[in-house]
This record gives structure tokens, C-alpha cells and sequence, in this order.
């Protein structure tokens, strides 16, 4: 066991792991930040996604090692149920969950997509989300939600 | 002085005449005329067809003539060249934007000579170097396929070359170089099967198209046949006795890769191979069959040596008297942390492991790059069809965790001498 400090959603956290151990392992069962969610362990479903630095990584592949002084975000930095963020509030006012698993997921990886390309275009919207499934078929739903964060924002709505 | 006075004239009128000559042979270098246009496309019986729909996918035609998957042979997938940027064209039979225009000689022209229905020269990105060992029967065949598919209207998107090669009648000259028209020729001493197999790499299948490498001018180093080129930054293996797989491959093996890019002990195919696999998959399977005999003559001429490949188990750490020993450090610690967990978990191929990296062709290659890519960028298989996966790293490792993380593997997973410039192609592969 090593102790590593981490940058989460703006707080300095230290914790006691072992080296390989998994982030999305750190923030569900160290740091009680449960939005992040294990789909498959391999990086192939994007359930974990969270954001490193300014990129959006699938969290169950990430090291904690690896992680340096790269500051994490998750869904949960985004906003709470009374102020949820520009996405979150896309993401309700679409109803873009069914079961729900994949959402958080969903979000951060449209997060880091809105970061870098204010105004993206439909197939940039798909192109980017393509990493992240969703079992239950809300997909038109959810590329409907990051769509109208994306023109909110444009219309200069606050993150 | 009227003697020297002739002499200087005569002198002036051979140059002249050297002149016209000159611009005569590079008037017929650079010039091809245009073929008239046919107002109606032929009729095809079945059997053509299909030996044609063949023909396209060991050719891999779609793998550049088809940008969109909903527009199959539209055209319009740039390609990166040393050149300049070529654009594919559309190779549907649309009258206006496609080949309907095409009449079988000119169709037969351009896949002999690189010279376009209206007498411009193609690029050789189009690999008509290739395709001119094709029987004239195979070129029928593939015309009749290309005639029978729907019309789709896609112009030809402009293309984006450096100065000079802007101007397409320089090709000529690439043509007196590089263009050999000799016909094919079967090998008597070798089986029907192996000839078949030739014929298709040399032919159709263009396979020293990448795995040759190129000339200044971008033509084929015919003195190093098969000796490893490249294709979009990617190292096409050498597949000649400079092979750099670690273990001999057998000929089951590369039928397996080659009809499923999968080879127990050997690589998943990454990069440009998966368009190639994607359509040797749906090609006849004895002409893969033959392929991989061709294949694996060659392969079998690269001596038996001995390599990490043969042990099994997960790599070791760095030595601790290692002159590099920060380094190799953290590209243990990331080996073991990152990819040991599905690399090196001693579970056989079908259970979600993949291969033992000290395995991994791609850790003895001549240079990083495709491991590079690999690394980064992950196998994830082409759109829509089915294959192996592994995620890419390249937001999860730093440029310095993806240079450590290289040179360690090169050093304790192949045994090999350190890549040099490993740094700056970790760098350019991340560049913007």
C-alpha cells in the first residue's frame, strides 16, 4: 500500500492503495463517489468515464499510479440534483436515461467534448459519444441532450 | 572566320534539334489521349460478376474507394501521401461523376496505366503498378463488377499536393520508372496453389504496395522486395527472410490472420491490416488459402532465432545495474499496472487475455511506430464488423509514461536494442 494524493472535483484527497489499483476503484470505494459506475472492467463500455486533466478517460483502465498530479473530475463535480449542471439539466429535460447505468459516463464524456468544441456538429457529437454504450437504447435521447447543452452553451448559458 | 561562323550556326541547329526531340519523348512521356466516352453500359453475365465482386475484395478496392460505408465506392477518402493529399475517386458507373462513361479499354487503360477515360494521368496511390500483372480476363471481371453496382453522383474532391506534383503529367516519369509491364509469370518449380497465391499478392492483392519500401520518388525499392515499408505511419512487417516475428509463423497461422486477423501466437491485426483482413474475409477462401502459401514461403525464409517469445510468463523488472534504470522503473510499473491485467494473466486467447507481450511482433519492429499507435490508440476493429479490442491509452498515459512504457517493453519484452528517436515519435504521434 502506497498513499497517493489526488485532485478530485477540486479537493486534495490522500489515499492508502495499491499501486495497480483501478481509479474508478479509489473514487467509488475511497472516496464514496459512486457516479462512476463498473460496467465491464476492460474499457470498452464507458460506464467509468471520468475526466483526467482536460481528456476523458474510461476510469477502470486508469492506474491510480499513472495518475500524477493530473486533476480528476467526475459527474458528480458537475452539479447536484437542486444545481445541476448545463449537461445534467440536458440530460433530464431530454429524459435521456432509461436504466440509468451508462449516464454518468455519458455525461463526462460529452463534457470533455463540449470543452474542446464549443459548437460541434451532429456527427461530431456521434463520432465523439461512439466510445460509450448504453444497453437500453436511449442513444437518440442522449445525442438529443448533449445537442441542446451544446446550443445552450452557444447561447452563452453557464457551464 | 566564315568557317567559324558556320560551325557556331551548325552548333545552334543541334541544339534545336536536341530541343524538339527532347520535348517530343517528354511530350510522350507526359501525354495521353483522351477515349471516347461509350453511351451505354454493356451487359454481364452472373458468373463474371461475382468472380469480379472476388476480384474488388482481394483487391481491397473499397479500402480507399469507399469513404462512407452507406456509399460504397463513392470515393472521397483522402490519403495521406509524401506528396500531398490524394482524394479516392468515384469508381460507381454514374455517367457524370463515376466511370458509367468508361468503355472496357479505358477502364482496361486505367488499371494498366494509371491513365484516366479522359487521358489524365492517376497517381499511383492507385496502385495500377500492381493491377497491370492482372489477366485481361480478371480486369473484365472487375469491370463487370464495377458496372453493376448502383450509380452514386460523388465529383472528385480536389486534391491538396505539394509543388510540384500539382501538375499530373510529371507521373509520366514516375511511369518510366516504376511502371513494369512484363506480364506476369507463374513460377514452374512451385505448385499450382503457391502460383495462384503469387499471382494474387503480385496482382490484385498489391501486398508490396506496403510491405516493400519506397524510393525518394515513392516508388517501390525493387532491390528490397518485401523488406517492410509502410502504410498511414504504420510499419508494414517485412515479410522476406528480415521478418521480424519472433516465432517461425505456419501456414495455419497465417491463414488464420489473414481470413480472421487473429493468429494464436503471433498478433491481432491493427492499423491498415484490419482493412485487409475485413476483405480477405469475404474473399473466396481457397485464394486466401493460396495467399497464405505465398506468404508463408517467404516468411519461412527468415532464420530460426532464438527469442523472449519462446518464454512465457509476465516480464521481468529492469535489471538493477540498468544505465537507464529511472526509466525502465516506470515502464515496468506501468507494464504491470496497465497492461499486465489483460496481457500477461496466464488465461488462454478465448477468455478475454490477449497476447504475452513478449509475443508482440510489433516490439520488434525495425521502428516504434506501429506499437506507438497501438498503445495509443488501441485495436478497436473496423466500423461494424466484429473483432479483438483493446483500448487505447493515450489519455491515461503522459507522453513520458508512453516513451518509458515503449522503451521498456523493446528492452525487457523483445530483448532488442533501444529504438532510436523513440521520444520524438511519441511526440509526433500525439501532435495535434
Amino acid at each position: 500500500m502506497t498513499t497517493y494524493r489526488l485532485q478530485v472535483n477540486g479537493k486534495q484527497h490522500a489515499v492508502d492503495v495499491d499501486a495497480d489499483t483501478p481509479l474508478l476503484y479509489v473514487l467509488r470505494n475511497e472516496l464514496a463517489l459512486n457516479g462512476a459506475k463498473f460496467g465491464c472492467g476492460l474499457g470498452q463500455c464507458g460506464s467509468c468515464t471520468v475526466l483526467l486533466g482536460d481528456q476523458s478517460v474510461m476510469s477502470c483502465m486508469v492506474p491510480v499510479s499513472g495518475i500524477g498530479a493530473r486533476p480528476v473530475r467526475t459527474v458528480e463535480g458537475l452539479g447536484d440534483a437542486r444545481t445541476p449542471g448545463v449537461l445534467q439539466q440536458a440530460f433530464i429535460d431530454e429524459q435521456a436515461a432509461q436504466c440509468g447505468y451508462c449516464i454518468a459516463g455519458m455525461i463526462m464524456q460529452a463534457t470533455a467534448l463540449l470543452e474542446k468544441t464549443p459548437a460541434p456538429t451532429d456527427a461530431q457529437i456521434r463520432a465523439h459519444m461512439s466510445p460509450n454504450l448504453c444497453r437500453c437504447g436511449t442513444h437518440m435521447r442522449i445525442l438529443r441532450a448533449v445537442r441542446r447543452a451544446a446550443d445552450k452553451l452557444a447561447a452563452g448559458g453557464k457551464r | 572566320m566564315d568557317h567559324a561562323r558556320r560551325k557556331r550556326h551548325t552548333g545552334w541547329w543541334l541544339l534545336l534539334a536536341a530541343a524538339i526531340v527532347l520535348t517530343g519523348i517528354a511530350f510522350g512521356i507526359m501525354w495521353r489521349p483522351a477515349l471516347a466516352p461509350q453511351t451505354a453500359i454493356p451487359s454481364f453475365d452472373e458468373a463474371r460478376i461475382e468472380r469480379g465482386a472476388n476480384l474488388a475484395r482481394l483487391g481491397m478496392c473499397a479500402s480507399c474507394h469507399t469513404a462512407d460505408l452507406a456509399r460504397p465506392f463513392a470515393g472521397g477518402k483522402p490519403m495521406e501521401t509524401p506528396f500531398g493529399t490524394v482524394h479516392s475517386t468515384n469508381i460507381t458507373p454514374d455517367r457524370d461523376t463515376g466511370i458509367g462513361a468508361w468503355s472496357p479499354e479505358a477502364f482496361t487503360r486505367a488499371m494498366r496505366q494509371g491513365v484516366s477515360r479522359d487521358g489524365h494521368l492517376l497517381y499511383p496511390a492507385f496502385p495500377y503498378n500492381h493491377y497491370v500483372r492482372m489477366t485481361q480476363d480478371d480486369v473484365d471481371d472487375l469491370y463487370a463488377y464495377f458496372m453493376t453496382r448502383p450509380p452514386l453522383d460523388a465529383p472528385a474532391r480536389a486534391n491538396d499536393m505539394t509543388f510540384p506534383f500539382g501538375f499530373r503529367p510529371l507521373v509520366g516519369f514516375w511511369n518510366v520508372l516504376y511502371l513494369d509491364d512484363a506480364p506476369w509469370r507463374p513460377d514452374p518449380g512451385q505448385s499450382a496453389e503457391w502460383n495462384r497465391g503469387a499471382y494474387l499478392a503480385d496482382a490484385a492483392a498489391h501486398c508490396a504496395a506496403c510491405h516493400t519500401p519506397r524510393t525518394e520518388l515513392g516508388g517501390p525499392d525493387l532491390k528490397r522486395q518485401l523488406d517492410g515499408g509502410e502504410a498511414e505511419d504504420w510499419y508494414a512487417p517485412a515479410l522476406n527472410k528480415n521478418s521480424p516475428s519472433p516465432l517461425p509463423w505456419t501456414r495455419a497461422q497465417l491463414h488464420a490472420y489473414l481470413r480472421t486477423g487473429m493468429a494464436e501466437d503471433h498478433a491481432v491485426a491493427g492499423g491498415p491490416m484490419q482493412d485487409v483482413v475485413m476483405h480477405l474475409a469475404q474473399a473466396d477462401e481457397a485464394d486466401v488459402a493460396a495467399l497464405a502459401a505465398w506468404t508463408h514461403s517467404h516468411l519461412a525464409q527468415a532464420p530460426a532465432r532464438t527469442t523472449p517469445a519462446q518464454t512465457s510468463g509476465p516480464l521481468p523488472p529492469p535489471a538493477p545495474d540498468d544505465p537507464d534504470l529511472p526509466r525502465m522503473r516506470l515502464g515496468h510499473e506501468l507494464y504491470t499496472n496497465s497492461c499486465a491485467r489483460c496481457h500477461d494473466v496466464g488465461r488462454s486467447p478465448g477468455s478475454g487475455a490477449a497476447l504475452p507481450l513478449q509475443k508482440a511482433i510489433a516490439l520488434y519492429e525495425p521502428d516504434p511506430r506501429s506499437l506507438i499507435h497501438i498503445v495509443d490508440d488501441g485495436i478497436l476493429p473496423p466500423d461494424g464488423e466484429p473483432g479483438r479490442w483493446m483500448p487505447g491509452f493515450k489519455a491515461i498515459l503522459s507522453i513520458e509514461q508512453a516513451g518509458a512504457l515503449a522503451a521498456y517493453l523493446r528492452k525487457y519484452g523483445a530483448g532488442q536494442p533501444a529504438w532510436p528517436g523513440l521520444d520524438q515519435q511519441v511526440r509526433k504521434a500525439r501532435a495535434p
